[in-house]
């Protein structure tokens, strides 16, 4: 009878229903049973009665409203409290059952918390380094001006000349502002204070191009010489305790002495965090010489100005230079081939980091997903197990919103709890990842949990509920007024439908896979990269540089004896056992370009090619293990300002003297002509990587004796070959602290501590996905072990059927094996679909193996399927064990 | 207390007032004392009853109360209880001062007191 006296109240309007409806069905319900009780008629007396006075009284009330009678904004403000009401309801009923059952929230809530974790901690990365902006004005408008020259010598990409500058500065009406800037390393000496610096070097234009003010004194100006300084906030308080006396006074900077004028604003870096100070750079405009191509030029383009419009202006420009600048015929061909490149300051800033960090969010997104599609199905199998009970409360009126938000309140709860965990988790997380991030990341420093990356988190827990609680919750609250109340639905033969947990399982095993063959990629990268032979050693050496300073120093010859005798000490030092040093360190700072010349090219009229040199002193082949390949080393003999010796690594002789013996032909750099000295060459050597071991080739190298005609070398880096190359820094600092007790020691590494740099990216980048893969294998293999004990667990009768009538425990097994792999199998198929497109985007990052490499593909979907197997087996064997009788007795 | 007018109140209305002064009630307590108190010649059904109700917290008398938890003797149907406002307790207590005057002026009317002398 309760339908129809329920219905009774439709009379009602329904915020009158909704406030006094259970009362009056509570009143209307025990006077009914009580006139029942006292027979049929008086029954329906009271029926019809209480119908009448439900016409009346609800007419009476839509008419001359006694409880309506509210504004339409307390109506809106009292529907809010209702709903509100019925939220808070359900979030404490879910609280109580989610208590009720400790072993699921801990597990959901935990998966949740590590990949909301997960989510939160890359995305604090991603949202200091490539989403805030810069902390310049008008970041949008500014731009940073480089070029290509496909065909030439010249590297891919290299910044501008001073004569390009001026040209482009002065000529493009969409460029409203430039500069340009340089960094260098460089000794800083003020008050007690003695240190290798990065130093930015930038035209005047630059800080008015970038919105900078100094928080005191001022900026440089174009009457300024380069003799005036400006201090990076951290070090006006690092070296100068904040002392604003510091304006005007003058300190030992880069070998000059120069005055600080300004000092700027703590939020200032440029063009990175390194950056302690920087130095005024004047061009002479009067007296430009053409070429030396390499600063970096930063602009502010007029409004509305897009990068291409920019670029198509500044080319012609280029094209001009030569005319201007009498040509000489390298310049000429290398502006022929010239072309601009214009892009935002910001990707010139953080460019080489987007593409990795991109991909670390989307691999911990994939995580998330798995994550989701997990406790998605506990859910589903959760819901399914209350699906009487849901049956029951609607068939007692309970609505299907009601039933749907008493779902997403369990559901809602459960994100919170992994969102505040993965808070945490983050807040331990953030600190750790930034320790362990490579270096070079830009304003990876300012990275940490703050309101941003709190409401990314509440954000994704909020959708994750969504994902995870969502379509259960409508499938359950949908339950079918006959399917849920009838009993047990044990179905003997038919399949139950468990379309929606199978596609989970698929969604699972693809999502996993994709991130398998990404890791599977990165770590077969990694280690054809650690195979590369540089052809030097990395083991057990130990290099730094000193920059000695002495009035004695005063010549290439003064240097050199400087060198040597600070060599002779090292040797000395116990478990040294041989030193060496160059001008430049491979893997670190690579080495000088020059245009070189040959009889042969001279007589030919080719073009001279661009080759690296490098100056080197003592054992620096035996200490680095580069071997020699023909004719001899460098001896003593060779440091001769009378004596023009040269080593040729195997590239540059079979670049410079094709299919000849080097040994004995003559070399020298273009420009040298006047000079008339020819470099002979006396030796060969193994050709070795300077940049890094991405390279597709070695460059050809030339090296150049410690002492030559009218040279020295100032700074060169030593390297120190000793079993105790991890340990002896410290000694070999009192060392110089005595030889030269100005003189800091800088750019400390170990080879192998350079080796290990230059792959930092990529190993970072792999460890994280190796991680993230391992986890969501793990998470995919728990998934269906989950689906298919549930599946084995609503089949126990028909099992038991099946070997009452003579199965064997192995077809049975056979039985949910197979369909763990069907369903494996299709995932395994959507994997490699959205792998084959997804791992595209690792390209850059692959070295030695395709984005597509099929070995990779088969082995990881052969590990997902493995895996997979396994995580049946378990299901199948409970399967096999199954007791017919037992079973059948079991509903 | 300051005065102000109270309006009169039907019987129907009066007897809910009444029954709530005595203690907070729900909706079919709250009718069964109706009936008691009125011996048995208020029985209102359940619109009319909640209608009553619904005004009189409108108009700031009664009001709705935490109530005794417990029984549900009809799944999912939550019982409400319901209790005097101090305006409702003042409005019941101005009826009353009503109803007696009016009582004592009807007992003069038909003889049943003496006359002051």
């Amino acid at each position: 009878m309760r339908p129809l006296l329920a219905l009774l109240l439709r009379a009602y309007p329904r915020a009158f229903r909704e406030e006094f409806g259970a009362g009056m069905l509570e009143i209307m319900m025990t006077d009914y049973a009580r006139a029942r009780s006292t027979g049929r008629v008086r029954a329906l007396f009271y029926v019809v009665a209480t119908g009448l006075d439900a016409f009346a009284a609800g007419l009476a009330e839509r008419l001359n409203p006694t409880w309506t009678a509210m504004t339409p904004a307390d109506e809106g403000r009292w529907q809010m409290g209702r709903t509100l009401e019925a939220w808070a309801r359900d979030f404490m009923h879910a609280t109580r059952n989610l208590l009720r059952a400790p072993g699921f929230t801990l597990v959901t809530a935990g998966t949740l918390a590590l990949a909301i974790g997960a989510n939160t901690a890359i995305f604090s990365v991603v949202d200091a380094v490539l989403l805030r902006s810069l902390p310049y004005a008008d970041t949008d408008r500014l731009v940073s001006v480089r070029g290509t020259a496909p065909g030439s010598d010249l590297p891919d990409e290299f910044g501008v000349t001073d004569e390009m500058f001026v040209a482009y500065r002065d000529n493009a009406d969409l460029l409203e502002d430039a500069g340009m800037y340089g960094v260098v390393q460089s000794t800083a000496r003020a008050e007690d204070q003695v240190e290798r610096l990065f130093m930015g070097r930038v035209t005047a234009g630059t800080f008015p191009t970038l919105g900078a003010m100094p928080a005191l004194g001022r900026l440089p100006t174009a009457d300024d010489d380069e003799t005036v300084v400006v201090l990076s906030n951290w070090l006006w308080n690092t070296w100068f305790g904040a002392d604003p006396d510091v304006l005007g006074r003058a300190y030992d900077i880069a070998g000059t002495s120069r005055t600080v004028v300004g000092v700027m604003r703590p939020e200032f870096r440029f063009p990175d965090e390194r950056v302690a100070l920087w130095i005024n750079m004047v061009i002479e405009e009067g007296e430009l010489t053409p070429g030396g191509f390499g600063p970096s030029m930063v602009a502010r383009t007029a409004p509305g100005a897009d990068h291409a419009d920019v670029a198509a202006q500044l080319a012609p420009l280029a094209a001009r230079l030569p005319e201007q600048f009498g040509s000489n015929a390298i310049y000429a061909r290398i502006i022929g081939q010239y072309r601009p490149i214009v892009r935002s300051l910001r990707e010139e800033l953080v460019g080489d980091v987007e593409g990795p960090l991109w991909v670390l969010l989307g691999t911990v997104g994939i995580v998330l997903l798995i994550a989701c599609a997990n406790v998605a199905n506990l859910f589903i199998v959760r819901a399914e197990s209350r699906r009487q009970d849901l049956a029951v409360r609607k068939a007692l009126g309970a609505d299907r919103t009601g039933l749907i938000r008493s779902q997403m309140a369990e559901a809602l709860l459960l994100a919170a709890l992994g969102g505040a965990g993965g808070a945490l988790l983050a807040l331990v997380g953030v600190p750790l990842l930034v320790r362990a991030a490579p270096e070079g990341i830009p304003r990876i420093e300012t990275v940490g949990l703050d309101l941003t990356a709190l409401i990314f988190t509440a954000g994704v827990s909020v959708a994750a509920a969504c994902a995870f609680g969502l379509v259960p919750a409508i499938r359950v609250s949908n339950p079918g007024p006959v399917g849920g109340l009838r009993q047990g639905g044990g179905r003997v033969g038919g399949r139950p439908s468990h379309w929606g947990r199978d596609a989970l399982v698929v969604l699972q095993t693809a999502s996993a896979l994709v991130l398998l063959v990404a890791s599977g990629l990165l770590v077969q990268s990694f280690w054809q990269l650690s195979r590369v032979d540089p052809g030097f050693d990395t083991d057990d050496i130990f290099t730094f540089q000193i920059a000695p300073t002495g009035e004695d120093l005063n010549s290439g010859v003064a240097y050199g004896r400087f060198h040597n005798q600070f060599m002779d000490r090292l040797r000395a030092l116990p478990g040294v056992e041989s030193v060496g040093l160059v001008q430049e360190l491979p893997l670190d700072e690579g080495a000088g370009a020059t245009f070189m010349q040959t009889e042969r090219i001279l007589a030919s009229g080719a073009d001279e090619p661009l080759i690296r040199y490098t100056f080197v002193g003592g054992d620096y082949f035996e200490t680095m293990g580069i071997d020699v390949l023909s004719g001899r080393r460098f001896d003593h003999t060779d440091e001769d300002p009378g004596v023009t010796h040269a080593m040729v690594g195997r590239a540059a002789a079979d670049l410079l003297w094709p299919g000849e013996d080097a040994i004995g032909q003559r070399l020298r750099p273009a420009g040298a002509e006047e000079s008339g000295l020819w470099w002979s060459v006396v030796g060969v050597v193994e050709d070795v990587y300077l940049e890094d071991f991405r390279q597709r080739e070695p460059e050809a190298l030339v090296y150049l004796p410690l002492i030559g005609p009218g040279y020295g070398v100032g700074s060169p880096a030593y390297v120190v070959k000793t079993a105790r190359a991890d340990l002896i820094a410290p000694e070999i600092r009192a060392l110089v602290r005595e030889v030269d007790p100005n003189s800091p020691m800088y750019r400390i590494f170990t080879m192998q501590g350079l080796a290990d740099r230059s792959m930092a990216q990529l190993s970072f980048t792999m460890l994280t996905l190796a991680v993230a893969s391992g986890l969501a294998l793990i998470l995919g293999a728990v998934g269906l072990y989950g689906v298919l004990s549930y599946v084995v667990s609503q089949r126990t009768r028909e099992i038991g059927v099946r070997m009452a009538l003579g199965a064997q425990a192995r077809q049975v097994r056979r039985m949910v094996v197979a369909q763990g792999g069907r369903v494996t199998l299709l995932g395994v198929v959507v994997g490699v679909l959205a792998a084959l497109g997804i791992t595209r985007v690792l390209e850059t990052m692959l070295f030695g193996v395709g984005a597509v490499d099929p070995f990779t593909f088969v082995a990881m979907s052969g590990l997902m399927l493995v895996v997979a197997l396994l995580a049946s087996y378990i299901p199948a064997r409970r399967a096999s064990s199954v007791d017919p009788m037992r079973s059948l007795r079991t509903e | 207390m300051t005065s102000r007018t109270y309006e009169i109140l039907n019987t129907l209305e009066y007897y809910v007032l009444l029954a709530l002064a005595h203690k907070a009630l729900y909706g079919y307590a709250l009718k069964q004392a109706v009936a008691a108190e009125s011996d048995g010649a208020v029985t209102p059904r359940a619109g009319s009853l909640y209608r009553v109700l619904a005004r009189m917290m409108t108009r700031g008398l009664v009001h709705e109360v935490e109530g005794g938890a417990g029984d549900e003797p009809h799944p999912g149907l939550d019982r409400k209880y319901y209790a005097l406002t101090p305006d409702g307790r003042d409005t019941l207590r101005a009826e009353a001062g009503r109803l007696r005057d009016a009582a004592a002026l009807a007992e003069q009317r038909l003889g049943l007191v003496e006359r002051a002398p």
